[in-house]
């Protein structure tokens, strides 16, 4: 068979803990004693010898708050391989914490290094998206995270001036910590903005950081859709 | 947006700007390569008439301080300011070059670019590679010069040679003295730039494929360059344990020279890898205050671009400390022991301390440098940053645009939903049924609902992350069909047609066509293919996306539905044939709606 067409996709040495292999898919060195979290049914490949514990306890735990009666949302991987991860095509981004601490949208979240902190958190005024299954994963320490987005997430910085930053909450992937943040919902009849019925609300940002921002209002989580 | 310049290509600076301060920025790098970076100060006969004006390593002002090197920063290997207006009239023409230092020649030289940034937005970029030059050993890039009024012209003219030709090219008398402050200066610069090239060609690994070390597991085992990489993979992928790193980790034996400098330079990576982060971001106002280096146009790269006089009015003075201030506290208190005290007036051993943890550069996914894991979160997110270039719509990846509201104060209608985010004070109406209701005649609910934005600041507009293009009309006319439009400015002209067909869903295809001064973002679900329009071009009504009016306003002449007439074919059934003439054109995405 002429494998020549497709060669250019073979993967590259391993440089670092997490690696994009093209826009869309992470590429983990996996070792023993060095552990992830990875979204439950993002696994799309392995190589070596790489374990999946579907629920671990110190998810169940955190996962209480945040779900009820849905499966996992995390898996513990761990031993020693390549591991590869997606999420239907959307733009993969890792990241390297060095003692900085970030917030990132739940349906976002791909992968972290199991030995940083993490938590759920509860934002003042999102409490209208509970509902919807949004949660909220705050990740701080030193080590790596993968972020998903749907197309190319754009940066932003918060701190300028007086003006605040408004954030359509579908379209939200990460922020900093550090960023006040509150709800704002339009109460003007004729503002009409959003997705959906007319009910017009955005997350206001303030403070000194960034807000990540992805170019699509689907905030899906297509991987629990999955189920 | 940055205007992007191609060699030989002139302009007015005052047609990029209206300020008179800029910043001059040049990359270039080449694997193993060192460059200097001069800016000759030449008369009318374009001749180094007085050689205070040859700005470079060794002099790196003019008397007057309207030219000043400032070392490299924001991702630039070298950078300069230029004062026009004090610019003494006797200088009329200011060229910027690079010279190879040690061997090489440029066609080894990767992507590089000499841009202009005013107002703290990068104004003009002449983009290069080394595939345009061959054996030459230093290059003139670009030109700002007067005639008339000040103008930039992107020369790109190679040069056989090196500095010494370079200089003798601009002036004969100059010669005499230059070649030896040169050769003086070159012990001196030899083993000190060495390191230096690390950090100089940091910003072509990033786009090249990393040498390959071993995987993360191995610190030690990197055989990698000899320049500083050797010690950092271990900071890059073992950051989560910095103490080891905090010690100074003795520099690798493998490099050339190991003279003291060396040394230090081989640390400094390290240091800024192991130790810089933590303070850096564990003050979460630092993180994201003036000591974050974001993308040199961006708003927070601010601090190292004109416009903002604080961080210059440091610079001048202790040039040798180049970009610390902007780069602000993470190295602060490192940067004592790396100050390049053996080599006073040599700014170089300095900058690309400061320009690697920071590559201003797209960010690098295991950089074998390890500087940019260092830097973290806002190195990795670097390339995805806002880009700002003060117009009124700008691109900012292929699925997101934004508008700038501040620029004329016209409003801007939007499909609704498609706000992803907005800065500033602005306002979102329903746009009335006025122009709605006549889109809502279908039956189907393919009603487009527009809102519209007023007010002053920054919207970011996107929908479904379908690519977008701004389409600037200057007079012409475009009909897009109303699922494809996403935004437009107020100030077109726009009216709703209606294309009835039998087999189109919903009974009839709505296209609004525009007209006027403005512009039109159009949204494509994948990459549109756009076609001349031949007496035989149809095109499947679910995947047209926009196509030029061209001189005739009537739409329906051009437009004629047909029935296919391909027995059993139910799939394609209703196509659209375009007729028009010579020069009109026809958008197709690759999705059929």
């Amino acid at each position: 068979m002429n494998q020549t067409p497709i060669q250019g996709y073979a993967p590259t040495p391993v440089t670092a803990r997490m690696e994009n292999h093209g826009s869309s898919m992470l590429k983990v060195a996996m070792q023993t004693g060095q552990d992830l979290f990875a979204r439950t049914g993002s696994m799309v490949a392995y190589e070596g010898y790489v374990q999946y514990d579907p629920n671990p306890p110190a998810v169940r735990q955190m996962a209480s708050q945040w779900l009820t009666g849905e499966g996992m949302p995390l898996m513990r991987c761990h031993g020693d391989g390549l591991l590869y991860l997606a999420d239907y095509g959307a733009d993969v981004v890792c990241l390297q914490l060095n003692g900085d601490s970030l917030s990132v949208n739940g349906t976002n979240v791909l992968a972290f290094d199991a030995h940083l902190q993490w938590g759920v958190e509860r934002v003042k005024g999102m409490a209208k998206f509970a509902g919807q299954g949004l949660f909220n994963v705050g990740i701080s320490g030193t080590g790596w995270v993968a972020l998903t987005s749907r197309g190319t997430p754009i940066v932003v910085d918060c701190g300028r001036g007086d003006d605040e930053t408004y954030v359509d909450p579908d379209a939200l992937v990460a922020w900093s910590s550090n960023l006040r943040m509150k709800g704002k919902r339009s109460f003007k009849a004729s503002s009409l903005i959003g997705r959906g019925s007319g009910e017009a609300y955005q997350l206001g940002f303030s403070g000194e950081g960034f807000v990540v921002v992805q170019p699509s209002e689907d905030s899906t989580d297509r991987l629990r859709a999955r189920g | 947006m940055a205007r992007e310049f191609q060699r030989g290509h002139k302009a007015k600076i005052s047609d990029l700007t209206a300020g008179t301060d800029l910043y001059v920025g040049v990359q270039i790098a080449g694997p193993g390569l060192t460059f200097d970076i001069s800016c000759f100060g030449l008369d009318a006969a374009e001749r180094l008439s007085d050689d205070r004006y040859f700005v470079f390593f060794n002099q790196p002002k003019s008397p007057e301080g309207a030219i000043q090197q400032l070392g490299a920063q924001a991702g630039d290997t070298d950078s300069f300011r230029i004062t026009l207006d004090q610019i003494p009239p006797h200088i009329q023409r200011l060229s910027f070059t690079a010279t190879l230092d040690g061997a090489g020649q440029m066609s080894q030289v990767g992507p590089g670019y000499l841009r202009i940034v005013a107002g703290g937005q990068e104004v003009a970029r002449y983009s290069f590679t080394g595939t345009e030059f061959s054996t030459e050993r230093a290059v003139m890039l670009g030109d700002v010069y007067l005639k008339d009024v000040w103008r930039f012209a992107a020369v790109g003219q190679g040069f056989d040679g090196g500095l010494e030709a370079l200089l003798r090219n601009f002036g004969g008398e100059v010669l005499a003295e230059e070649p030896e402050s040169q050769a003086a200066q070159a012990p001196q610069a030899a083993p000190a730039q060495a390191p230096a090239a690390a950090p100089a060609f940091a910003p072509p690994q990033q786009t090249t494929p990393p040498p390959a070390f071993a995987a993360p597991a191995a610190p030690s085992p990197a055989p990698a360059p000899p320049q500083a990489p050797a010690p950092v993979p271990g900071p890059a992928h073992q950051a989560h344990t910095p103490p080891p790193h905090q010690g100074f980790p003795p520099p690798p034996g493998s490099t050339p020279p190991p003279a003291p400098p060396a040394g230090q330079m081989h640390a400094a990576p390290t240091l800024a890898a192991g130790i810089a982060p933590p303070g850096f971001f564990n003050d979460p106002g630092a993180s994201s205050g003036g000591g974050q280096l974001p993308p040199p146009p961006g708003p927070p790269g601010v601090p190292g671009v004109p416009g903002q006089p604080a961080p210059y009015g440091q610079q001048p003075a202790p040039y040798g400390q180049p970009g610390q201030q902007p780069y602000g506290q993470p190295q602060a208190p490192h940067q004592p022991p790396q100050q390049h005290a053996p080599y006073p007036g040599q700014p170089y051993p300095a900058a690309p301390q400061h320009g690697q943890p920071y590559p201003g550069q797209p960010a690098p996914y295991g950089q074998p440098a390890g500087a940019a894991g260092a830097a973290g979160v806002q190195a990795a997110l670097q390339k995805y940053r806002e880009v700002p270039t003060g117009q009124r719509w700008t691109l900012q990846n292929p699925k997101l645009v934004r508008v700038d509201l501040g620029i004329d104060g016209q409003p801007v209608l939007a499909r609704q939903g498609s706000m992803v985010l907005y800065q500033g004070k602005v306002e979102f109406g329903y746009k009335g049924a006025g122009f709605a209701g006549r889109i809502v005649g279908n039956a189907t609910g393919q009603e487009l609902q527009l809102m519209r934005c007023t007010g002053r600041g920054q919207v970011f507009l996107a929908e479904n992350a379908a690519h977008v293009h701004p389409i600037e009309l200057q007079g012409d006319a475009i009909c897009v069909s109303a699922e494809s439009v996403l935004a437009f400015d107020e100030t077109l002209q726009h009216e709703v047609r209606r294309i009835e067909g039998h087999g189109i869903p919903g009974g009839a295809l709505f296209t609004m066509q525009f007209q006027g001064q403005g512009t039109v973002v159009v949204k494509t679900h994948g990459t549109p293919v756009v076609l001349p329009v031949t007496p035989s071009t149809y095109v499947d009504s679910n995947a047209i996306v926009a196509w030029s009016a061209g001189a005739q306003v009537i739409i329906s002449s051009q437009v004629r539905l047909r029935r296919s007439s391909f027995p059993g074919h139910s799939g394609e059934a209703v196509n659209l044939q375009f007729r028009g003439a010579p020069g009109n054109f026809v958008v197709v995405q690759p999705y059929e709606v």
